[in-house]
């Protein structure tokens, strides 16, 4: 390319011929061409005649704009509004305007017509005043050279829970009490001051009276001591006493707890341990560990040695029954009435065939029968708990009318269609239960329609249960004790009474089949909610629902193998109403999809990261997988799969001392834990 | 920046000549060669794929495949499928999401996700006006219990769903007519007619399409609760029409095929129109009277039926030629397409598809061909049909993606 000068361009007029080419000249007398037009198009707009738009929440306003032209004349078009965040802001499109949530929204403003022209504007919904702050330690005795975290509950105007950050405080005197950014308060000498909030326009003020700290001693204990050694992944609870010269144990003083880690390996390991400030703590790998308890001045350390958790088992293919040409999507494995053992998978995005097999001699797992329905996708397949009834699922049918099938599973090799059922259930049935003659059944990714198949031969619906939350939707539902625990993506785990039993640990709402009856929900950031299983730990007693997730963000390749992402998150709830996320299990470059949890033992089809088998018994604190509590794992694969020599792993099931699992890829599998291997 | 240089001028008039020899060569070898390509969709495969035929070859192929949805192991269902009218994207709705489906923007150069924006339950057939340049989609929501619907309108270019519209019960097949201006759809479980208004956003007539009315329209009004009588309780019901309010069921032990409004009843459809479509010359209307075994013609002036046309087991979509003279639609039970010429209002040909279930007709610009998608059963690939209008026959067809259903005509290659 020719150097040239900018001062060279102007030398003469030739020379710009020379150094432009005939593209240049084109595109430069286009835009001379089309340059007025363009002006003309955008001096039109639309005027928005109630600038500017501030408004409270519920208030309502009639926007009122009009159109001018390229002249400034008001032309006689038809403006049509609407929003940008219609969760947050409603306008109809003759302009009526209604605040929803506080916060600074888009409306867009357009005519209509081929030379249409759009505007789009501000509307800044103000936030309600906070009109309630209540400083949730203001009873607690104060002492000087210690530390707290400031906690307060506050609301606005309409009752809305608001946060911290929104809050200016501070204190009447600094010598006496300080609050920093992290929103701690240092007690810094003897004597009163008060603390004060300021938010908005609204002041709150509390005295404070800060006495000597006379503490001389902490004493720390574990309260959950155990004649076995500490090993990883145990959660150990501390607990710590303040007490002054006379051994009074003094009452609200704060304790923050750290530690010092020793882990055993030092070539650069991570995230050795976790401590709450509760005083629960729990170490990922083996070492020595320095607890330090620190209460203003003083302090008091405890050291405590965790060991390797040394669970890790082999685990050996008993059989398989490889599915060469199509994938496999859930299973069931039960023993029949004649005393033999089977299983059913379904398919998916094929033929919609559900397999029966025959695993009595679990080496030899073999066909003996198929169904073949109008479907793509059976996804799901659920046999009752006296073996005769089997229900499977439908997507995909030719007529758009999927539901539900009902199987006559008594003599598995000759099994026969008892009914089809679709009323109400036309859209596609993901996932089902079977629980005391009923079978409920995920609707259209929607709700859950609540069946009663007594006569299996004419069934009929009961009950639906449908959340009421915008844009909600249900993938799987579980029954246990009578509550049904359904996964729902964004709305996360919904426990619902559909007739609670006596050996229910958690207490129930009076619900039936008929009027299932919520009570109680856990939801987490991610959306991902997919599956749920509830247990009642064996060790602990306390109760858990796994929620598991399901999460393709690398896309889902149907002839290739593939990658998932997502965890089991562990929920604890104690009573209905405070579930706390207490413990995650998450595989590196794997996802969680289905599993089911035995005498504290979790089996977790983890897709590209094959089975696992998992230790769940005590507490369950932080991410299970870094503290060693895997068991086994195995990764199926077969280079006579439909994907050959690659696991996607969707279902496991215990039985019999053996494990059962579904692989998308390749089949059913039996296999069996085996030594340990430490 | 390049440079003319004088002793490349001879090389180019070179080159001009080569080219125009070669220009020769290649038009007496075959100048009528065309390539016609359709956008398909595969609604139990999560596919759009775009679909050739050679016209001189008499073959055909699929091009590209684009996978869409969101729900990589559930079945998403990509159902509508609609080209702008400048050609640059393609429009798919997806019928399943969570719970609501969506419609998704696609670019025709690249076939690249655009954008997205959430619709109701079920959103199907689809249609942009070239006079408000905004894209009216109707949801289906054809699972469940019968309940009326919505239609929405998106502006396709930012995505932003602009309006919502209550109408009918089962609402499908929007089709424009020539100017933009109105907006057709039928409601499959009110067996009517609906007429919006695309630049007022408002529905401006509905016709009750039941044989006993034909003579009586005046009457049918007073017996039969029609589109705007449930418009008009929807909006009595709740002042913003917002569907979450109206289309959220009661947690109720009612069960679920029993209705649960008792003036929202509905009597049982006997026509169940599934498609609708505007003649060229916008005098006329045609419905696909799936329940009827009809083509029903309306007269969009007098706003009356003017003709039913028998036709064969279950219309279902259909199209009328851009010349006229032609009105294609799939029969659906009967597994074949029908040819009807419109001037004398006789079924010229019914020709097999090439399997069961025949579902989309999109008709090429200069009349010649039908596309047919057939979605057929099970594991069974779905596909392409293609048919020439004049000589009434299957020329060729192309596996597609399995239940092949929303079809749309691209564009001609020469």
């Amino acid at each position: 390319m020719e150097n040239i000068s900018f001062g060279k361009i102007f030398l003469s007029h030739a020379k710009i011929l020379r150094i432009m080419n005939v593209k240049v000249l084109s595109f430069f007398c286009f835009f001379v061409i089309i340059t007025p037009y363009f002006l003309q198009a955008q001096e039109s707009q639309i005027r928005l005649l109630n600038q500017p738009l501030e408004l409270r929440v519920n208030e309502r306003v009639q926007l009122e704009a009009e159109v001018l032209s390229a002249d400034g004349v008001v032309l006689a078009d038809t403006v049509v509004f609407f929003s940008r965040a219609r969760r947050s802001l409603v306008v109809s499109r003759d302009g009526e305007l209604l605040a929803i949530k506080p916060g600074v929204h888009i409306i867009s403003a357009m005519t209509l017509g081929p030379d249409r022209i759009r505007q789009d504007f501000e509307v800044n919904v103000l936030f309600p005043p906070i009109t309630y702050v209540e400083w949730e330690q203001a009873e607690h005795t104060f002492y000087s050279g210690t530390l707290l975290d400031l906690m307060f509950e506050i609301r606005d105007s309409l009752d809305v829970v608001r946060s911290v950050d929104e809050l200016f405080i501070s204190s009447s005197d600094e010598s006496i009490l300080s609050v920093n950014d992290f929103n701690q308060l240092s007690l810094n000498d003897v004597g009163s001051a008060n603390l004060t909030v300021i938010a908005g326009t609204e002041k709150f003020s509390w005295p404070v009276k800060v006495l000597e700290n006379k503490a001389t001693a902490l004493t720390m204990k574990l309260t959950n001591p155990s004649s076995e050694p500490i090993k990883t992944g145990d959660v150990v609870h501390f607990s710590t006493h303040v007490e002054d010269r006379k051994r009074n144990i003094l009452a609200y003083m704060p304790v923050q707890y750290s530690f010092i880690a020793y882990p055993n390996d030092k070539l650069g390991q991570g995230n050795s341990a976790q401590i709450a400030q509760d005083g629960r703590f729990v170490a990922s790998h083996a070492g020595k560990y320095s607890i330090i308890a620190r209460s203003g001045a003083i302090q008091t350390i405890m050291n405590i040695t965790v060991q390797p958790r040394n669970i890790r088992r082999s685990l050996e293919v008993v059989g398989k029954g490889i599915v060469p040409d199509v994938k496999t999507s859930d299973l069931w494995v039960w023993e029949g009435v004649d005393g033999s053992d089977y299983a059913i998978t379904g398919t998916w995005g094929a033929r919609g065939e559900a397999f029966l097999w025959d695993v009595t001699d679990p080496s030899n797992i073999h066909t003996i029968d198929t169904v073949k329905v109008d479907a793509r996708t059976v996804n799901d397949v659920k046999v009752s708990e006296d073996g005769r009834i089997a229900v499977i699922t439908r997507e995909g049918a030719s007529s758009r009318k999927n539901g539900i099938i009902i199987l006559d599973v008594t003599n598995p090799s000759e099994t026969t269609i008892l009914s089809e059922y679709t009323d109400g259930l036309t859209g596609g049935v993901h996932n089902t239960f079977i629980y005391e003659n009923h079978v409920y059944a995920v609707n259209n990714g929607r709700k859950y329609d609540i069946i009663n198949i007594e006569d299996p031969r004419n069934p009929y619906t009961v009950g639906v249960f449908e959340l009421d939350t915008p844009g909600h939707s249900i993938h799987d539902v579980w029954i246990e004790d009578g509550i049904a625990y359904s996964s729902n993506w964004g709305d996360g785990v919904v426990a619902v009474d559909v007739g609670l039993n006596h050996s229910s640990d958690m207490p129930g709402a009076n619900g039936s089949p008929a009027n299932p009856t919520p009570l109680g929900s856990y939801t987490y950031p991610s959306g991902w909610n997919h599956a749920a299983f509830p247990f009642k730990s064996e060790s602990t007693g306390k109760f858990y629902v796994a929620a598991g997730d399901e999460a393709f963000p690398y896309g889902l390749d149907t002839q290739g193998p593939n990658r998932a992402a997502g965890w089991v998150h562990f929920i604890e709830f104690d009573g209905w109403d405070n579930p706390k996320e207490v413990a995650r299990y998450q595989v590196p470059g794997a996802g969680s999809h289905n599993y089911w949890i035995e005498n504290d033992i979790m089996y977790a089809a983890f897709y590209n990261g094959g089975l696992r088998v998992v230790d769940v018994s005590g507490d369950l604190m932080g991410d299970l997988y870094e503290q060693g509590r895997e068991i086994a794992l195995f990764l199926p694969t077969d280079p006579n799969a439909a994907i050959p020599n690659s696991t996607f792993t969707w279902g496991p099931q215990p039985y019999k001392g053996l494990i059962f699992l579904s692989d998308w890829n390749s089949g059913i599998w039996a296999v069996k834990l085996g030594a340990l291997q430490n | 920046m390049a440079i003319l240089q004088p002793n490349k001028q001879y090389s180019i008039t070179k080159s001009f000549f080569l080219y125009f020899i070669l220009l020769l060569l290649l038009s007496t070898i075959d100048i009528n060669a065309q390539i016609y390509q359709v956008y398909v969709t595969a609604e139990s495969d999560d596919l759009v794929q775009l679909v050739s035929f050679d016209a001189a070859s008499n073959k055909g192929w699929v091009d590209i495949t684009i996978p869409v949805g969101k729900l990589p192991t559930e079945t998403d269902g990509p159902h509508g499928l609609t080209i702008s009218p400048n050609k640059k994207h393609w429009f798919v709705t997806i019928a399943h999401g969570n719970p609501y489906g969506y419609l998704a923007k696609y670019s025709t150069e690249n076939n690249e996700l655009m954008g997205t924006v959430n619709l109701g339950l079920f959103p199907a057939s689809m249609e942009i006006s070239n006079y408000t340049g905004l894209l009216y989609v109707v949801n289906f929501n054809l699972h469940g219990v019968m309940e009326p619907s919505s239609m929405m309108v998106v502006d396709p270019e930012t995505m932003d769903l602009i309006a919502e519209l209550p109408t009918g019960i089962m609402p499908h097949g929007t089709r424009m007519n020539s100017k933009g201006t109105k907006a057709y759809h039928v409601s499959m479980m009110n067996d009517e007619l609906i007429e919006v208004d695309t630049y007022g956003l408002d529905i401006t007539r509905t016709l009750s399409l039941k044989v006993s009315m034909i003579d009586d329209s005046a009457h049918e009004k007073h017996n039969t609760e029609t589109t705007q009588d449930l418009v008009a309780e929807l909006k009595a019901m709740d002042g913003s029409g917002g569907r979450m309010s109206w289309m959220k069921e009661m947690n109720a032990s009612k069960p679920a095929n029993e209705e649960k409004h008792s003036s929202m009843t509905y009597h049982r459809p006997l026509v169940k129109p599934t498609w609708v479509d505007t003649h060229p010359n916008d005098q006329w209307v045609y419905v696909a009277g799936n329940g009827s075994d009809e083509i029903i013609e309306i007269d969009v002036e007098n706003w009356s039926i003017s003709r039913r046309m028998p036709t064969g087991k279950l219309p279902y979509n259909l199209e009328v030629s851009p010349n006229g003279k032609y009105l294609v639609s799939s029969l659906k039970g009967a597994g074949a397409t029908s040819i009807i010429d419109l001037e004398h209002g006789v079924e010229l040909a019914r020709i097999p598809n090439s399997r069961r279930v025949s579902h989309g007709v999109t008709i090429s610009p200069d009349s010649k061909y039908a596309f047919i998608s057939v979605e057929g059963v099970g594991g069974e690939p779905g596909s392409v049909d293609i048919i020439c209008i004049e000589t009434q026959e299957l020329i060729t067809f192309v596996e597609t993606g399995k239940q092949a259903g929303g079809i749309s005509f691209f564009t001609t290659l020469k």
